[in-house]
């Protein structure tokens, strides 16, 4: 063991930069392959921590997860299978917490039945959080949220005042879960308090509401689809058309189901897709890796063949340098490993803080990680050294110690192949780099509304009251130009209602989305009318009023909606179509939608006239002011509205920072591997190089001599990466409602940063090399 | 066409200079055949490097061809390279990828001579060493001697005024090593200017004269009377 560890070091010393830069591409893409995969793990397991998760599922169907409250209480009735049901509902907008010393606090809540702890696994801190579901008027809530209000006082006990209304008692402190989970709450409350804070007696008692998402416990051995028919059976037979797609849906498949939730969003969706990438991403910087060790060890057969041919002179056998020569990879693979989990260690905070993905390093010192990473490192140091160690092992003593060994050994085609299979990986990954650059910007181009200058201000209730005041305030401003009080905010949840349309023949059932604005909207957002007219703001002739998008006719299949009337509370009359814009996030297509003509305000747009960004400043300074004077009891929120339509694609700016970060790595251990490579090229070379420049070769001759190889098989990549690209870049575009083209000169770019990366690389050394003295070089040997 | 006027060569280290060349003075003219003797270490290889320009002395003057060319810039210097002065060495220092054609024709390729008129100058070149046979073989299939001839061959054939030779015969037998040098002196004999490094003796007297260096100085310049 010794003897291995010792000559280790000796072949390492005696090549220090090619096995340096052979360990650290090795530790870097193995440190990338150990966060990708924890990522992976965290997000392929969401909810796999919950005791019970394999018997909890979710009610509903791809589109439609909302029950009516009433469910529960006919499944608890009637249907033995079910141990447990629980709802869960979330209020508007998120609440305002505020206790005796701190500032109002904006935070999420959720309302929930007893049954919740049961269902779900979380740890309690303080308090007894099963009893707190019990009693009206009692909170749980996080360590997060419970350090904000209270710091390091003791939460139970509290007394928190809600919306400026409601007084609620602190009787659990839960942690929140480290494993990733479709759940997002801090604060919880029992359905009782729902009962008291949003007074609404039909949500409870009437089958036409539907704002619950109701999971359930199935008993041990119950069949999920025969409960699931049981179910949709319990509905009214009226209604039962509506659900007669829905299923029990598990929990643990939950996050990455793909539907759509309004209010508060606390059920998270992750998206496979992206995983799946992202474990492509780790297999191929894997690869370069190993392509990179392949290259590199191969580099030094020759210096090892002479190694062995005087081992073997004085009586080695084959076996023992075999095995040296295994053992010696291992370790140095082992090495790399340590480095990785070391960087990963390190690295993975500033990760996670620059690309927003979720990696638990804790597992990484788990038992089956530990175990699975060091098998893997002793299979592939197996497989990637046992060819050449066969080689140099079996190979004549005679042959190794010959002094002029065969030049063709250093120059086999296997080597340009997988330099080719490399820059072929480095393509598609600038590729497809460019293309998620291109498809986010493209989403943040076409909203197809205004959104520069224009800021958002939360109306909160105590501003509810005093909207002339606001609107004077603002007007009376010089530098604003417009306002609107409205329920829109980009990229914000807007509620979906289904009702019936009276045409001139018939009734029509419809389903939209829908938000309420005054008649200052249209023009604020620049929106184009297509036929009819916007509403205006004489109350008395266009109250209750409805302008309706294009996709609102493609979907319901209207021709001529001038006129129709929504069979709605004061029986809406449409008056106008306008055109498409995204009022949603851009990869959900653009959908029915209907902008009433209600008084009903979440938000105040204003749009600024100002280029200047310091006056800009100001004015927004003083506007706050202004507001907040308003509203003391509630904080005033003002938003960008630019910033808001970023969140609207949050996760694709997200995922294109993750991509780039680790397709750039990927790009880096590349340029280090041909680095290595070029070096290797130049040593081999310096006599050949002597020789011409002795003969008249110039600098530049020499250059373009040692380069022409390299930039060969880099053409010869970009001809395989380029239908590889297209393929891969057009399956992802699939995704997306509406996509960016795939423009030629996107490959066109790669391949030539490709290239230029490739050239930067190799004739650092290949410069060193041409502008040697050819003394040195030529010396007697 | 030579003139060397007080070269030095040193080498500084912490506390002490190292001399390889003290103070050399010398004139070469057209048409000589001179021979450098002396033992290792005694400055013949750097002297040689100075005289083809691919190293410089550290002080001192260097006129050829009636220009001095110190500090040069390296295109003009190349130009050297490529028409006036050429090489040959004790390692042949042949390239191990290429035929014995390919090699010899490596000079006029960075000439900028034609396709056509490089196959017509070395088939030339094989014909007068005899060596049409062996065009599409490797260096390592030859023997020494054959070698050294691809390499004169290699240094002539760009008809260079100046050939250079670093013990062209120290890899090589006796039998061998006088080809070589009646292959030199017959060059010199059509006019070509050459400057020899040996520690041979006898291959030494195929100079016109003999210069002998000891410590970076020459001891003695003979002239031999023919």
């Amino acid at each position: 063991m010794r003897g291995i560890l010792k000559s280790s070091y000796q072949n390492f010393v005696h090549r220090p930069i090619t096995n340096l830069i052979n360990l650290i591409g090795l530790a870097v893409s193995l440190a990338l392959v150990i966060i990708l995969s924890l990522y992976s793990f965290g997000e392929l397991t969401t909810d796999h921590f919950h005791k019970n998760a394999d018997r909890v599922y979710l009610y509903g169907d791809n589109n439609k997860i909302y029950t009516p409250g009433i469910l529960k209480d006919q499944i608890d009735l009637s249907i033995p299978g079910v141990e447990s049901s629980v709802r869960i509902a979330s209020t508007w907008e998120p609440p305002v917490f505020q206790v005796a010393e701190h500032d109002p606090l904006k935070s999420d809540l959720i309302f929930a039945d007893e049954g919740f702890f049961r269902l779900f696994t979380y740890k309690t801190i303080e308090g007894n959080p099963d009893a707190a579901m019990k009693e009206p008027m009692s909170l749980v809530i996080t360590r997060q949220l419970a350090e904000k209000l209270f710091g390091n006082k003791q939460a139970v006990g509290q007394l928190v005042k809600l919306n400026n209304s409601n007084e609620m008692t602190v009787r659990a402190v839960i942690e929140r879960p480290k494993e990733n989970s479709c759940l997002s709450f801090n604060a919880l409350a029992s359905i009782a308090t729902q009962k008291i804070m949003q007074p609404n007696e039909g949500e409870f008692t009437e089958w036409g509401w539907s704002n619950f998402q109701t999971f359930l416990l199935l008993k041990d051995n119950t069949n999920p689809q025969v409960t699931a028919k049981k179910i949709i059976a319990l509905f009214p037979e009226n209604r039962r058309n509506d659900y007669k797609n829905t299923h029990l849906i598990p929990l643990k498949k939950i996050y990455f189901s793909k539907f759509e939730i309004y209010g508060t969003d606390f059920l998270q969706a992750g998206d496979k897709n992206k995983v799946l990438v992202l474990i492509l991403v780790a297999a191929l910087v894997l690869m370069i890796a190993l392509i990179n060790f392949v290259n590199i060890s191969s580099s030094q057969w020759l210096d090892k063949i002479r190694q062995t041919g005087v081992m073997k002179v004085f009586g080695a056998r084959q076996s023992e340098i075999l095995r040296n020569m295994l053992a010696e990879t291992f370790l140095f693979f082992l090495s790399a490993l340590f480095l990785a989990a070391f960087l990963a260690v390190i690295f993975i905070p500033d990760i996670q803080n620059y690309t927003g993905i979720r990696v638990n390093p804790k597992l990484m010192f788990s038992g089956p990680f530990l175990s699975i990473a060091i098998g893997a490192s002793f299979i592939l140091s197996f497989l990637f050294s046992m060819i050449p160690a066969l080689r140099v092992s079996s190979s004549n003593v005679l042959d190794n110690l010959k002094k002029n060994l065969n030049p063709q050994t250093g120059k086999s085609p296997l080597r340009g192949i997988l330099v080719a299979v490399q820059f072929t990986i480095a393509i598609v990954l600038i590729a497809f780099t460019l293309l998620v650059q291109k498809q986010v910007n493209f989403g943040s181009s076409s909203f197809g509304f205004n959104q520069e200058n224009t800021i958002s201000v939360n109306i909160t209730p105590q501003l509810n009251q005093k909207k002339d005041v606001i609107r004077k305030i603002l007007l009376d401003n010089p530098s604003v130009k417009r306002i609107s009080m409205c329920q829109y905010y980009p990229g914000k949840t807007i509620s979906q209602w289904g009702t019936q349309l009276e045409t001139g023949n018939g009734k029509k059932q419809v389903n939209f989305d829908t938000f309420a604005a005054d008649a200052q909207f249209f023009n604020l957002m620049g929106l184009q009318l297509v036929s009819g007219r916007f509403y205006s703001d004489d109350l008395s002739t266009d109250a209750d009023k409805v302008v309706v998008n294009e996709s609102f006719l493609r979907e319901n299949k209207i021709d001529n909606p001038i006129g129709t009337k929504l069979l709605t509370r004061g029986n809406a009359e449409i008056i106008g179509v306008v055109k498409d814009f995204h009022y949603k996030a851009v990869n959900h297509p653009i959908a029915a939608l209907a902008i009433r003509n209600d008084p009903s305000t979440s938000y105040c747009l204003v749009n600024l006239q100002t280029t200047n960004f310091n006056s800009l400043h100001n004015t927004i300074q003083k506007i706050k002011k202004e507001i907040t004077e308003l509203s003391p009891s509630f904080p005033v929120e003002i938003a960008f509205f630019d910033q808001a339509i970023e969140k609207m694609y949050q996760s694709e700016i997200l995922f294109k920072k993750t991509f780039s970060l680790f397709a750039g790595i990927a790009i880096v251990i590349c340029c280090l591997g041909i680095l290595a490579m070029s070096l290797f090229a130049c040593q081999r070379r310096v006599k050949e190089i002597g020789i011409r420049k002795v003969n008249g070769a110039k600098v530049s001759e020499i250059l373009t001599m040692l380069n022409k190889d390299f930039v060969k098989w880099v053409a010869i990549a970009f001809v395989i990466a380029t239908p590889v690209a297209y393929y891969v870049m057009h399956k992802w575009l699939e995704n997306f409602a509406y996509k960016t083209e795939l423009s030629w000169w996107i490959f066109a770019l790669a391949g030539l940063l490709a290239l230029g990366i490739a050239l930067l690389t190799v004739s650092w050394q290949s410069w060193k090399a041409a502008t040697r003295n050819p003394v040195e070089a030529l010396r007697y040997e | 066409m030579i003139q060397l006027t007080n070269i030095d060569k040193y080498y500084d280290s912490k506390f002490q200079r190292t001399y390889v060349l003290k103070d050399i003075i010398l004139e070469v003219k057209e048409g000589e055949f001179l021979s450098v003797m002396g033992p290792s270490g005694s400055g013949k290889s750097t002297l040689l490097n100075i005289i083809g320009l691919m190293d410089s002395p550290s002080s001192g003057k260097y006129l050829l061809d009636g220009n001095s060319v110190l500090d040069l810039k390296e295109k003009v210097r190349v130009d050297y390279h490529r028409n006036f002065i050429s090489f040959i060495f004790q390692a042949y220092h042949l390239i191990e990828e290429m035929t014995v054609y390919e090699n010899i024709e490596t000079p006029l390729i960075y000439k900028g001579v034609k396709s056509h008129d490089r196959e017509s100058m070395v088939a030339d070149l094989l014909d007068r060493f005899n060596i049409v046979a062996k065009k599409d073989l490797f260096p390592q299939q030859l023997s020494g001697g054959q070698q050294q001839l691809v390499g004169i061959a290699r240094a002539i054939i760009s008809k260079p005024k100046l050939l250079l030779a670093d013990e062209p015969t120290g890899n090589l037998h006796s039998t061998q090593g006088e080809m070589i040098m009646e292959t030199l002196k017959e060059l010199n004999n059509e006019g070509m200017t050459i400057i020899h490094v040996t520690h041979n003796e006898k291959f030494a007297q195929y100079g016109k004269r003999i210069i002998r260096l000891e410590d970076g100085n020459i001891r003695s310049d003979t002239n031999r009377k023919t």
